[in-house]
């Protein structure tokens, strides 16, 4: 990242002069709302092989997910933004896979976590085995590894937290379809 | 059917005390029967057979085998086999038992009625192997998706697209 480019993104976070009496700042919806969202996310546990147990390590106290804000694993798609998908999606799972993603609330991202995720990975010949999550739903961010380490789910999430600043509600608007994502 | 963890090798008997018994009950019907150390029989029974020896295997006396673990099935190519492995909580010994049927057209009777897990086993042999299993109460796959087509563990399969629909 060039130095241009890390001013503008740091410019973005507001800083103390930007307070012009104490407690009150002057900002945009748009930095506002996606700051907020980008640090507390809701990741729905879908694991589903042995991705899983590095996804689960993150949540706990050596590698800490809570540090980003993201720790409240929830079991029920209603309450998530952000699907995980860590481990191999077979034939049989993938119209569930697709209804619990359409179960949750907009705007939702989804992260494919791991080898089998991405394409099938070493089963990706298996006579049941989807090649890929992003046959099934839209992926923003692809994690390798296998099994990627917390670390990379890290990674992957700080990536993911970009594009979720990057959402603007003001281009969204004109929407015809009624549609608030700015997917 | 006894059988709680207390109850583990209140027979201890040998593999050749074991075998002496199943040839001096089961005479013409288990056949091949050795011993696989340390705690294992084998023996083979005909699929016609296997019927009329299940309920007998699992009350008999001293060496009842009152639990089935697993059904194996099996694709030599040249014939196929249903593999019950049953396990003797008298005698903490287990018994494989091997019956070949035809590849082309493998059936044979359920052993649901006799020990009530065989039937999620013998819907996963059907599932993968398309072994038949005649009376099974529920014959569904298992496993795989229910309009999936063919048994993907045959030798002869082969993998189509209509099985992979997300491409």
């Amino acid at each position: 990242m060039s130095d241009g480019a890390t001013a503008r993104s740091r410019s973005r976070y507001p800083k103390l002069e930007n307070f012009e009496r104490p407690n009150v700042i002057t900002t945009t919806t748009d930095f506002i709302f996606s700051w907020a969202r980008s640090h507390s996310v809701f990741p729905f546990q879908y694991g589903l092989a042995c991705c899983a147990i590095e996804m689960l390590s993150s949540g706990f106290c050596r590698f800490d997910i809570a540090r980003y804000g993201m720790e409240i694993f929830r079991p029920t798609p209603r309450q998530c933004d952000l699907m995980i998908v860590a481990g191999t999606l077979n034939e049989k799972m993938a119209p569930v896979l697709k209804r619990l993603y359409d179960q949750m609330s907009e705007p939702k991202w989804v992260i494919s976590m791991g080898a089998c995720a991405n394409s099938g990975g070493p089963f990706y010949d298996g006579y049941n085995v989807v090649n890929g999550v992003d046959k099934v739903v839209p992926v923003d961010v692809y994690i390798p590894g296998c099994p990627p380490r917390p670390e990379a789910l890290f990674q992957g999430l700080l990536e993911l937290q970009k594009k979720i600043q990057q959402h603007s509600f003001v281009a969204a608007s004109p929407s015809v379809d009624g549609d608030i994502g700015g997917r | 059917m006894r059988g709680l963890a207390l109850e583990i090798g209140t027979n201890p008997l040998s593999l050749a005390e074991i075998i002496a018994r199943l040839h001096a009950t089961f005479a013409g019907e288990l056949e091949e029967l050795k011993p696989q150390e340390p705690d294992t029989v084998t023996g083979r029974c005909a699929a016609a057979k296997l019927k009329a020896v299940a309920a007998r295997l699992r009350d008999q006396d001293e060496v009842g085998y009152g639990t089935l673990n697993l059904i194996a099935g099996v694709d030599y190519v040249t014939h196929m086999e249903t593999v019950y492995h049953l396990y003797s909580w008298q005698t903490n010994t287990y018994l494989e038992l091997h019956v070949v049927l035809p590849a082309n057209d493998a059936q044979i009777d359920t052993v649901c009625d006799v020990w009530p897990s065989a039937e999620w086993l013998e819907r996963e042999a059907w599932d993968m192997f398309g072994i038949r299993f005649l009376e099974h109460p529920d014959l569904r796959r298992i496993l795989l998706k229910d309009d999936f087509v063919g048994h993907p563990l045959r030798k002869d399969y082969v993998d189509s697209i209509e099985n992979h629909p997300h491409v």
